[in-house]
């Protein structure tokens, strides 16, 4: 039996939705996820309704307001409007991004710089947090398997491009899977294509076998 | 998400209201909020199509005390709270061309531009270190009920009575998330209660609220 992995757990769009998440890339990764898939479009709209609703309510205390509507228009008149954020100039027509990620990476001037991960495979490490979080792309040729391995922490995946199996799960473009920490799974990438992923990871990938763990001082991941 | 205004033209939009106000007097009770969304919608026409001052004055009267008492509840300091509500009210103003009636409700295109700029801003400032979540004097009064809410906006009056039909521990987690501003991972430290226990609730929160909003495809 085939099983389709697509969203996450309710609580995941709460956070989004009310603006909770805990970094700038989980807001990005969430909300590329927003951007591609249709589900977690309809989950963030019935929240974002809430969130009009609960603002909705007077300021208990009735207190004015120290300023007034032609307070903004005059800072209409005086202050020049916000540069358009430059688009990242390396758009690459096999690499298909989302509009918050490229947003982002215009903001930031990141880039996309492709390593060797290992056979098939090639990462691109976007942006690195606290306790090595790390925001990056995974790029394989398909048909290749990423074997048995943990996390020491969560780990995001977010489909961009192609398709991967988690044991009888498949993620499709815009899926996006939750790996918990300390559960170990097989990653098999379709044999139809290219995947193309984004991934937001906490603490190294921890292999079953020794000589990934040799390989990996070489990685980085 | 609002890359390209479709708006109405001004006479369709009018034709629209003249339409709600002949069936008010029909079923006055439940037409209510539904033409203050066409107002609001409407009122963000002008402002996007025509620069109208008085229709941008009508939604700065509404909506500028309800984006300040969002920011004081979310433990931005008075001051602060002033100018990130011009800076939504200014990006409303400006952005006002891009606003798409089909899409959303205008208070839920208001409510994701104050969450955003509030975003950038928390986010800002965590790089500065300058927030201090755990300070007590920084702690916000606790949210009103549901049943509470003044409800004489759009889809507001929709959303707050099915907010009111949800058991009271459901309902106060999505307060504590949108009021307050805690993760859902804080919301079960806050209650004492397991993550899966929040988890939970929201699940089945979200399960009554898509089938009372019409929103499950």
């Amino acid at each position: 039996m085939t099983r389709r992995g697509n969203v996450l757990d309710d609580s995941w769009y709460l956070d989004y939705a009310a603006g909770n998440l805990e970094s700038k890339a989980h807001d990005v990764i969430m909300a590329s996820h927003v951007e591609l898939s249709d589900e977690a479009r309809q989950r963030v709209d019935t929240l974002e309704r809430v969130g009009a609703a609960l603002m909705g309510q007077k300021t208990a205390s009735g207190e004015t307001l120290g300023f007034d509507v032609d307070d903004i228009l005059r800072r209409d008149w005086e202050e020049v409007v916000d540069a358009v954020p430059v688009p990242a100039n390396d758009t690459d027509p096999d690499l298909p991004l989302p509009a918050p990620l490229t947003d982002w990476m215009g903001e930031t001037g990141t880039k996309v710089k492709w390593s060797f991960l290992g056979p098939g495979l090639s990462k691109a490490v976007l942006w690195r947090g606290p306790r090595g979080q790390r925001l990056w792309l995974l790029r394989a040729q398909p048909g290749v398997s990423i074997p048995h391995h943990g996390h020491n922490g969560s780990e995001l995946t977010l489909v961009l491009k192609g398709s991967f199996w988690d044991g009888e799960t498949q993620y499709k473009p815009g899926d996006l899977e939750e790996a918990h920490a300390g559960v170990a799974h097989d990653i098999r990438i379709d044999e139809a294509g290219e995947c193309v992923c984004l991934a937001l990871t906490e603490g190294k990938l921890r292999f079953d076998n020794p000589l990934l763990r040799v390989f990996q001082l070489f990685t980085g991941l | 998400m609002y890359a390209a205004a479709s708006i109405l033209p001004v006479r369709a939009r009018e034709d629209l209201l003249e339409n709600r106000r002949a069936r008010m007097t029909h079923d006055s009770e439940r037409a209510r909020p539904n033409t203050q969304a066409r107002l609001f919608a409407t009122l963000m026409g002008r402002v996007g199509a025509d620069r109208d001052r008085e229709a941008f004055a009508a939604l700065f009267e509404h909506f500028a005390p309800r984006i300040r008492s969002f920011l004081i509840n979310r433990r931005v300091p008075p001051a602060l709270a002033d100018d990130l509500t011009q800076d939504v009210m200014l990006a409303v103003w400006r952005r006002a061309a891009s606003f798409d009636p089909a899409k959303a409700a205008v208070s839920t295109w208001v409510y994701t531009i104050a969450r955003n700029l509030h975003i950038d801003h928390f986010r800002k400032q965590v790089r500065a270190g300058k927030m201090d979540e755990q300070d007590p004097y920084l702690q916000p009064e606790p949210a009103p009920e549901a049943e509470e809410l003044v409800s004489r906006s759009e889809d507001v009056d929709t959303v707050a009575r099915a907010l009111a039909g949800l058991p009271a521990d459901q309902k106060s987690v999505l307060e504590l998330a949108f009021v307050e501003g805690l993760s859902h991972s804080e919301i079960s430290t806050r209650l004492d209660l397991p993550l899966g226990t929040v988890k939970s609730r929201v699940r089945l929160a979200m399960t009554k609220l898509r089938l009372s909003l019409g929103d499950d495809a």
